[in-house]
């Protein structure tokens, strides 16, 4: 592909099509009379998958180091993945140790909310100190981008690693308001100190 | 033969099929014409995963259009994320770091080899390969939660930002990585032992939903079914983005461009994709992965604690959005089904004025009645699977 440099001369970017030297996939397999003949076939891919069916049946009784079974599968209710820091979950809001919230009702996460899930009313209290008196999240919107955990400039609302009960049979049951999203300091620690590492250096 | 044919009071019948038939991978409707079980006639119709992508990107800042992208081709979306990164990037004319490149070919190769492995899994599926299906399925997991461990999702992954990434690389990811790959392959020459060379699975694909190479030119085709007729064409080779023209892969291509190609071509592509993630990670240079420009990457927290100044910069890019100036852009990065467009326009506000994107698989899904005039109905579900159209990203 030709472009131009912008003083006016032509350089020239990539591979054209005609210069490219492809690989060629190998279509017209050459099937031999063997193969062809179909029944040593099918032995030899059942020869794969009894591979994998005995594998998996040793793995039961000596699990590799780690686990309790080589079999992919986990067994949800009794067993859970293992969630890396990263996950992002349930967004919620954190509580200082007084019981009030963190959240100063700037507004900042509601204004970069693609979903609109947020919608904030702020108030004062009577020593100046600016809070949300009310904070409604409305997770039939929510997308979990964590643009609100990204933008928040007190460390307010964060991505927890909650999945469950986030589905409901009714709509209205999903608005959530500010008591029901309120967690303590303890309980997303590992998420907070995620986020400063993450977000505190951007260009560490 | 003919006297008894006269008699027989035959006529065509027209069916429905979809738009939510089990084999129609996004939500598709064929009404297909039939003569006994060949098609005479078959019409697509599109539409019913219709969001208004286009229409919503114009009412949320450039920022906010991230969330929206990851949801085009919902297999790969990581792709489609950096597609918008860099198309924005070119708007602004800002070049990210060298790091920054790398870690986003890393994560748009891994994405592509989500993409072929769901894609080559579900064709087996479709064919009664249940157990191919499985191995791939867990290849793909296992690759997801390579994903999942970088961006905090597995598939609304909202990775990359306008000037940089969310993230560096998390702790661990070059050898968690190595480890997957071992795996992938088992499980790779598992499928390729299982399918490549079976009598059943070729019967079914081969000469089926063949396509000339001038012909798929002239219907826009790109991606892993033009190369699959026999045209090198390839978006990283071609017109190279990011840092693909350091990296040693090579570009298979078919001959027919019948389904049985496609497959190779796509089997293929998985393991070249495999080896640029590897010499990806083996140059990885240190050092920054955002651009050092407040006005287009938010600032970072440090400076937002403890600096006023700061604080107020960062209420006014969130609040406005940034701001690239007036024009328009064309750019165009090669996505698991082919080559991914994004035409921007900006008037200089905070919000884009024009988003279009070109999605891959819409001419791919326009040449289905030329590919499947005259064949059988249980065709359709092959070739239909081999194109690998994503209602996310055909409707929008």
């Amino acid at each position: 592909m030709t472009q131009f440099d912008g003083k006016g001369s032509q350089v020239t970017v990539g591979v054209p099509a005609g210069r490219l030297k492809p690989k060629r996939v190998r279509r017209n397999l050459d099937l031999t009379l063997w193969e062809k003949l179909y029944v040593f076939e099918i032995i030899r891919g059942m020869y794969v998958t009894t591979k994998h069916f005995a594998l998996n049946m040793l793995g039961f009784v000596l699990p590799p180091r780690g686990k309790k079974r080589s079999v992919f599968t986990v067994y949800y209710p009794d067993e859970k993945v293992v969630l890396p820091p990263a996950y992002r979950g349930r967004p919620v809001l954190v509580m200082r140790p007084d019981g009030t919230e963190r959240c100063v009702a700037c507004g900042l996460c509601e204004t970069a909310c693609p979903g609109h899930a947020i919608s904030i009313v702020g108030a004062e209290r009577e020593n100046g100190e600016r809070y949300p008196l009310s904070y409604v999240l409305d997770m039939t919107r929510c997308v979990y981008c964590g643009f609100c955990e990204e933008v928040c400039p007190k460390e307010a609302i964060v991505m927890s690693s909650e999945y469950q009960g986030l589905a409901e049979t009714d709509r209205s049951r999903m608005r959530y308001s500010k008591e029901q999203l309120l967690r303590s300091e303890e309980s997303v620690k590992g998420r907070i100190e995620y986020i400063r590492r993450i977000y505190s250096k951007c260009n560490y | 033969m003919s006297e008894i044919a006269k008699d027989l009071h035959t006529e065509h019948m027209v069916i429905n099929m979809g738009p939510s038939h089990p084999v129609t991978h996004g939500t598709v409707k064929f009404l297909v014409t039939l003569d006994g079980e060949t098609i005479e006639d078959l019409k697509v119709e599109i539409g019913y995963l219709h969001r208004g992508f286009e229409k919503m990107c114009e009412s949320g800042t450039w920022y906010q259009v991230f969330p929206y992208t990851d949801r085009l081709n919902y297999v790969s979306p990581l792709i489609n994320n950096v597609g918008y990164a860099l198309a924005v990037e070119k708007l602004i004319g800002i070049d990210v770091p060298e790091r920054c490149k790398y870690v986003r070919v890393i994560a748009c190769e891994l994405s592509r080899i989500a993409d072929h492995m769901t894609n080559v899994a579900a064709g087996g599926l479709e064919l009664g390969a249940f157990t191919a299906f499985l191995y791939f399925v867990e290849a793909r997991e296992l690759v997801w939660d390579l994903i999942e461990m970088l961006c905090g999702a597995r598939v609304t992954t909202n990775y990359v930002r306008i000037g940089g990434l969310k993230n560096d690389l998390p702790d661990g990811f070059k050898q968690k990585t190595l480890e997957v790959f071992k795996r992938c392959r088992v499980l790779w020459s598992d499928v390729n032992k299982l399918l490549t060379k079976n009598r059943v699975f070729i019967d079914r694909v081969r000469d089926v939903g063949t396509m000339p190479a001038e012909e798929a030119i002239a219907y826009g085709f790109t991606g892993p079914c033009l190369r699959a007729c026999g045209v090198p064409y390839d978006v990283r080779k071609a017109n190279p983005y990011l840092v693909y023209d350091r990296m040693d892969f090579e570009v298979p291509i078919g001959e027919t461009g019948d389904n049985f190609d496609k497959y190779l071509v796509r089997m293929e592509e998985i393991n070249q994709s495999m080896r640029i993630v590897e010499q990806a990670l083996e140059q990885l240079p240190g050092g920054p992965i955002n651009v050092d420009m407040p006005y287009y990457r938010w600032q970072s927290k440090d400076d937002i604690y403890n600096r006023i100044d700061s604080l107020i910069f960062h209420f006014k890019t969130v609040i406005e959005g940034i701001k690239p100036p007036p024009g328009e852009v064309y750019l165009a990065v090669e996505s698991g089904n082919g080559e991914l467009g994004f035409y921007l326009v900006s008037d200089g506000s905070g919000k884009p004025y024009k988003c279009r994107v070109r999605p891959p698989c819409f001419p791919l899904t326009a040449a289905m009645p030329r590919m499947m005039k005259g064949r059988l109905i249980a065709d359709i579900v092959p070739t239909f699977d081999m194109i690998n159209m994503i209602g996310g990203e055909c409707d929008r």
